[in-house]
């Protein structure tokens, strides 16, 4: 068993190492414009990033994690269990070091885009291109082209909603108290309606989808309408600057939707072989259909939380401090789009990439003529190292695991 | 750092626009120096202050051409980028006015100026120098309202494009004024030349800024 032990401690150190990254780099994508903003300051979003980031990944981050772990090596290809375990680490180690390099580099490279290309060289080298599931990974490609459009339309119609519904309009505050409850209670409602779908948490209390969703448009207005009141309460500047304000307590539920969203998606990129490994250890096949246990996504919450807490503050500072022409009437449009995108990809079991999305967002309040001065140059860019990160991935990772063959067999 | 948001974010352009127009003061301040000394027959102070407009010209041509080169396909900003373009073509025109301006002066000396016309072309310079202050003022609030896009403060850059406008018009009087008085005082064809080419110089200055100004009207527009 010693073997099984040392891929799975391996398994452990590089997921580890996966997830801190995540922390230390992505989670900027979340808290950076409203630190810029003002809207909190940088331990508050520390602290908030960390915490939400755990919750994400425990309570709503198992889909994604199926997906990586079972979605895209079809799983008649790991007869044996050996070859499984060692594969899985190999796709995890070389797409570690692509994202440790992309880091040193400086490349925009997401590590949903690494650790996908990385298990599909594992697949394609344990049991030819046959093994690989070629249909989830299209749908997969889909959702990374699909994502950073449909946040970008989601925020551009946010923040016109804002121009055309508050900004251009006369009795600004009241505008601005009036949408209120419905940004509030759209944020929650999505919240909320993850948690009890399909998760541990909501299967635990039985619900059906009328029953759920009921529940979470009742919750969601409830808060909503509470969260009216506390804002009325709690600004008291008035016009333009009254809006800003308002936006700049309602950014702190974005970002904080944000912050969870990505627990939960990108969770996966740390633990998803890390998953396949301590199936086949604790198991010995992959029989049937087995949960992700808890306590795994809880290592990777906690991994990210780490890399938040110890790297984090250094690329929000950065980042905060370079983006703040994103006032808080954009940064809350940029965080709901994306933060909305993120959540339903990992309702849907899709690896997408946090970074991407909000990528998409940015340009979308852009082109809503938000911002004073965008690049939408970086798309190409962005583009270009999809195309690279995949194979570079999969190719390092069969590398990797021939390697590892010679070692261990 | 791997994180594209990062160098999504430009220096806007409007920046480049104010620093453009804050030159265009500083400009303006020594141009009327320059004016002052050449009618005084301060030949010496005359020369260092072209100079200074000369340089200060040269700087907005390179924030200028800075605008410009740093605006890339793909950029997304709150108006189009050629409306950009315009507006800073005229608020360019305004520095470079000054330097034809005081070029056209240096070449006649100040006594062939008519001791009466002194006054009066000393007062269409301080007419059409007084909108530069507006435009600055405009461009501080434009860009405020490029943030709030609330109607109040749509409505104040309105208010100095309107200013702008008047100054104009109120410039274009006196130079009107002015040549009619050139023509009707003086016989000596080259002064008249001299003198009439100088004042529709100096009026191009307050057509420039409220061109610049309804560029701005462009670029608010809904």
């Amino acid at each position: 068993m010693t073997f099984e032990y040392t891929i799975l401690i391996l398994g452990y150190i590089f997921g580890f190492y996966m997830a801190w990254n995540i922390g230390a780099n992505d989670a900027a994508n979340a808290m950076a414009s409203s630190v810029g903003a003002k809207a909190i300051t940088l331990r508050q979003a520390l602290f908030v990033a960390g915490i939400l980031n755990v919750a994400g990944a425990v309570f709503v981050g198992t889909h994604v994690v199926d997906t990586i772990s079972k979605g895209i090596v079809s799983p008649e290809a790991l007869t044996d269990p050996k070859v499984a375990i060692v594969g899985a680490l190999s796709a995890l180690i070389a797409a570690a070091l692509w994202v440790f390099f992309a880091t040193w580099k400086a490349l925009p490279v997401s590590t949903s885009h690494s650790i996908v290309g990385a298990m599909v060289g594992f697949g394609i080298i344990v049991g030819g291109f046959s093994s690989v599931n070629w249909w989830n990974l299209a749908g997969i490609v889909a959702s990374w082209i699909i994502s950073p459009i449909f946040s970008m339309v989601l925020s551009f119609l946010v923040f016109k909603i804002i121009y055309r519904f508050i900004l251009t309009q006369k009795e600004l505050m009241a505008r601005a108290f009036g949408l209120s409850p419905y940004f509030i209670g759209t944020t929650f409602f999505v919240v909320i309606m993850s948690f009890l779908c399909k998760t541990p948490l909501g299967k635990r209390m039985a619900l059906d989808t009328i029953t759920s969703t009921g529940l979470s448009l009742a919750m969601a207005s409830t808060v909503g309408y509470a969260g009216k009141c506390l804002l009325k309460r709690h600004t008291k500047k008035t016009g333009e600057e009254g809006v800003e304000h308002t936006f700049r307590h309602l950014q702190l539920v974005t970002a904080c939707y944000m912050a969870l969203s990505q627990g939960a998606n990108d969770v996966a990129n740390a633990i998803g072989p890390l998953a396949l490994i301590y199936f086949f250890v604790s198991n010995g096949s992959i029989g049937g259909q087995i949960e992700v246990p808890i306590i795994l996504l809880l290592f990777g919450g906690v991994g990210i939380a780490a890399g938040i807490a110890m790297w984090g503050h250094r690329v929000i500072e950065t980042m905060g401090h370079k983006i703040t022409t994103l006032t808080n009437t954009r940064g809350f449009s940029v965080e709901f789009g994306a933060a909305t995108t993120v959540l339903l990809a990992s309702k849907m079991g899709l690896p997408v990439s946090t970074t991407h999305a909000a990528v998409g967002s940015v340009i979308g309040v852009g082109l809503a003529r938000g911002i004073e001065a965008v690049n939408f140059r970086i798309v190409g860019q962005i583009m270009l190292y999809w195309f690279i990160t995949v194979p570079t991935a999969a190719i390092t990772s069969m590398v990797i695991y021939k390697i590892l063959y010679l070692l261990f067999f | 750092m791997r994180i594209p948001i990062l160098s999504m974010f430009m220096t806007s352009p409007f920046e480049g626009l104010q620093e453009h127009a804050e030159k265009v003061r500083d400009g303006a301040a020594i141009f009327r120096i320059a004016v002052k000394c050449y009618l005084n027959a301060e030949c010496e102070s005359f020369e260092r202050a072209r100079h200074e407009v000369s340089d200060l010209e040269h700087q907005a041509d390179a924030v200028k051409r800075r605008i410009r080169g740093h605006l890339p396909k793909g950029t997304l900003l709150p108006v189009d980028k050629f409306q950009i373009f315009d507006y800073l073509k005229e608020q360019d025109k305004v520095i470079d006015c000054f330097e034809h301006v005081l070029d056209w002066l240096s070449f006649r000396p100040a006594d062939k100026i008519p001791e009466y016309f002194r006054k009066d072309i000393l007062f269409l310079v301080d007419s059409v120098l007084d909108p530069i202050d507006r435009l600055n003022e405009m461009l501080t609030d434009a860009r405020r309202y490029f943030k709030t896009f609330s109607q109040e403060d749509r409505d104040i850059v309105k208010e100095h494009i309107r200013e702008l406008r008047k100054k104009e018009g109120q410039a274009d009087i006196l130079e009107a004024t002015l040549k009619h008085d050139i023509f009707a005082k003086e016989t000596d064809a080259v002064t008249i030349f001299h003198l009439i080419r100088l004042v529709e110089t100096l009026g191009e200055i307050a057509d420039h800024v409220e061109n610049a100004g309804d560029r701005m009207r462009a670029m608010i527009a809904r």
